[in-house]
């Protein structure tokens, strides 16, 4: 899929229309001006959600009731397709080719992948960010994941709640156990799902990570259980119903779920040292981009064409001779969107990009050195 | 300070009381109530308090009646030897719809949900116990139990208490299947529903 025309109205200060390459399009502009609401823009046809805030409200461009971003999305040579989100007060109004859409619909017609400060999360946070990164990544592959996962972290709720009520009201062992089981049934069978849709993904990232393009150390990773070293990991489900049965009263004590998927993580390594520990800000910036380099190969090997990569600051996180690195490996492969606010960039890097200078939100195309190519 | 006069401050607060009301449609409600004519607001009040003072939960099955045993429970014709469990009284409303069921019903009230403070205490469910002893069900042994509660994840957990509370009984328990809605084309049911049909697939 390839964006070809992006528009936004009232949205934050933008206005203007940007007709995008196929291939790299880089939003130059000085800070403060919008660059990255461009990219806010087009992560939002993607994802229907902003980057930047929760509330969509605050985008709207103020004292305006109505902001509109509308993009053409090439789907085939043969096909595109109009996508457009309205926000207006606290409701989102999605449409394609005119007509209203719900979002499983809309989600369907424009793939994005962000790089950007706060995904550095990913490789120096908790394990929390870890988990969700893996986990966007299957359900980019495979939607129905997003069930499994709702449903799982439903009952972790109610069994926490149950947990923590049994605490207070100083409910036998016995009683608890036998009040936790009807939950611990559904956990076990969600938790298998989950843990063996992980151990799969990270499997097909690992078949595609290109662990040395940035630096000479080699990057790895490894899906790292909480039950590991407890038993039998393939048999997940009868593993985790053992030890669930083991630790009713660690549970009981402690008020909350103690085991599960929810507790696992992603190990990241470099030369065999943990990343997070380790690992100098170059590193953890050129890890991030290595495993979404794997993420967006993940999702070719099931759809058969790239998401687009969005880049934000691309220059004040890596140095040009990364950079290059990155654009060299990207062409050819994904639509790519970068920010920068350096001439010198737009210079070394610029031909045969779409060139977007930013003023005032206002997007003015610079110069055109390509053309469209599917 | 009030922002309406107490009587109407009071109308609102208890139309908040109503699930899924907010302060917004409160007002609204409020106002509408307000503006219509004298003998509408009796007779909606005068439903209210009849509707308090003659329906009852039914003390076989739990059902709101307004005779006692329900006229599923003191019907000749409903087959006795199959119980239904259902979470609440519209869901019964659903599986008559139906008509291909003949049984009899046993309605819980709601689901457990400890984030609710609803646990197994807050839920009707300890007397379907003495009803599947024949002595309490006209002489005929009951030969099934359906849980048909809800597909959520609250549901299920009902479904898997009760199961386990009643096969040590002897007493055959089912689920019922979850899955495709019938006539729908496969190309617009949408990947969840999907997946939990493939899961559920039958042998033929
Ligand atoms: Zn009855």
């Amino acid at each position: 899929m390839i964006l070809e025309t992006l528009e936004a109205t009232n949205f934050r200060n933008l206005s203007g229309k940007i007709t995008c390459a196929a291939g790299l399009n880089i939003i130059a502009g000085d800070n403060g001006h919008g660059k990255t609401n461009w990219l806010e823009a087009i992560y939002l046809l993607a994802t229907t959600k902003s980057f930047k805030t929760a509330r969509l409200t605050e985008a709207v461009n103020f004292g305006e009731t109505l902001a509109i971003v509308r993009g053409i999305v090439r789907q085939s040579a043969g096909i595109s397709r109009s996508v457009q989100v309205a926000i207006e007060g606290n409701t989102k109004i999605l449409t394609v080719n005119d007509k209203r859409e719900t979002v499983q619909r809309f989600l369907g017609q424009l793939h994005a992948l962000l790089f950007n400060s706060d995904e550095l999360s990913i490789v120096r946070g908790s394990p929390d960010a870890r988990r969700k990164f893996l986990d966007g990544g299957i359900v980019a592959i495979f939607p129905a994941f997003i069930q499994t996962l709702s449903d799982f972290n439903r009952t972790l709720r109610q069994k926490n709640a149950l947990l923590q009520k049994a605490h207070k009201d100083e409910l036998s062992l016995e009683e608890t156990a036998k009040r936790l089981e009807p939950w611990n049934e559904q956990l076990i069978q969600n938790a298998a799902k989950i843990h063996k849709a992980r151990v799969r993904y990270v499997e097909r990232l690992n078949e595609d990570l290109e662990k040395q393009l940035f630096e000479k150390e080699v990057v790895s990773i490894r899906y790292l259980s909480s039950l590991e070293g407890k038993g039998d990991l393939n048999n997940y489900a009868e593993l985790l119903e053992e030890r669930l049965k083991i630790r009713v009263q660690a549970e009981l004590s402690a008020g909350y779920s103690l085991i599960g998927p929810h507790r696992d993580d992603l190990e990241i390594s470099f030369d065999g040292r943990d990343l997070r520990k380790f690992g100098s800000s170059g590193q953890q910036r050129s890890a991030l981009l290595i495993l979404q380099l794997s993420t967006l190969s993940a999702y070719f090997s099931q759809h058969n064409e790239y998401p687009l990569f969005l880049l934000d600051d691309i220059d004040a996180e890596l140095d040009y001779k990364r950079i290059g690195r990155l654009l060299e490996f990207l062409s050819d492969k994904t639509q790519t969107f970068v920010t920068t606010s350096k001439e010198s960039f737009v210079q070394r890097f610029g031909a045969g990009a779409e060139i977007i200078n930013v003023k005032n939100g206002e997007a003015l195309r610079a110069e055109t050195v390509s053309n469209f190519e599917i | 300070m009030l922002e309406y006069s107490e009587p109407v401050a009071k109308l609102i607060d208890e139309f908040k009381r109503l699930p899924g009301i907010g302060h917004k449609s409160a007002q609204r409600l409020a106002f509408f109530i307000l503006r219509l004519p004298n003998e509408k607001v009796e007779s909606f009040v005068s439903a209210l308090r009849e509707v308090k003072e003659k329906i009852v939960f039914c003390d076989v099955c739990n059902n709101l009646t307004d005779v006692n045993p329900c006229m599923y429970c003191a019907s000749q014709s409903r087959d006795r030897s199959i119980i239904c469990v259902v979470e609440e009284p519209y869901n019964l409303v659903a599986v008559e719809k139906t008509r291909s069921y003949k049984g009899l019903y046993h309605i819980l009230h709601g689901s457990l949900s400890p984030i609710r403070g609803i646990g197994p205490d807050e839920l009707m469910i300890s007397n379907i116990f003495p009803r599947l002893s024949p002595e309490n069900n006209d002489d005929v042994e009951v030969k099934e139990v359906i849980i048909a509660t809800n597909p959520t994840t609250e549901g299920e957990a009902t479904a898997n208490y009760l199961a386990r509370l009643l096969k040590p009984l002897g007493v055959k328990t089912t689920r019922i299947a979850m899955g495709m809605p019938v006539g729908s084309d496969l190309e617009f049911v949408d990947e969840v529903t999907m997946d939990k049909a493939m899961s559920n697939r039958r042998e033929m």
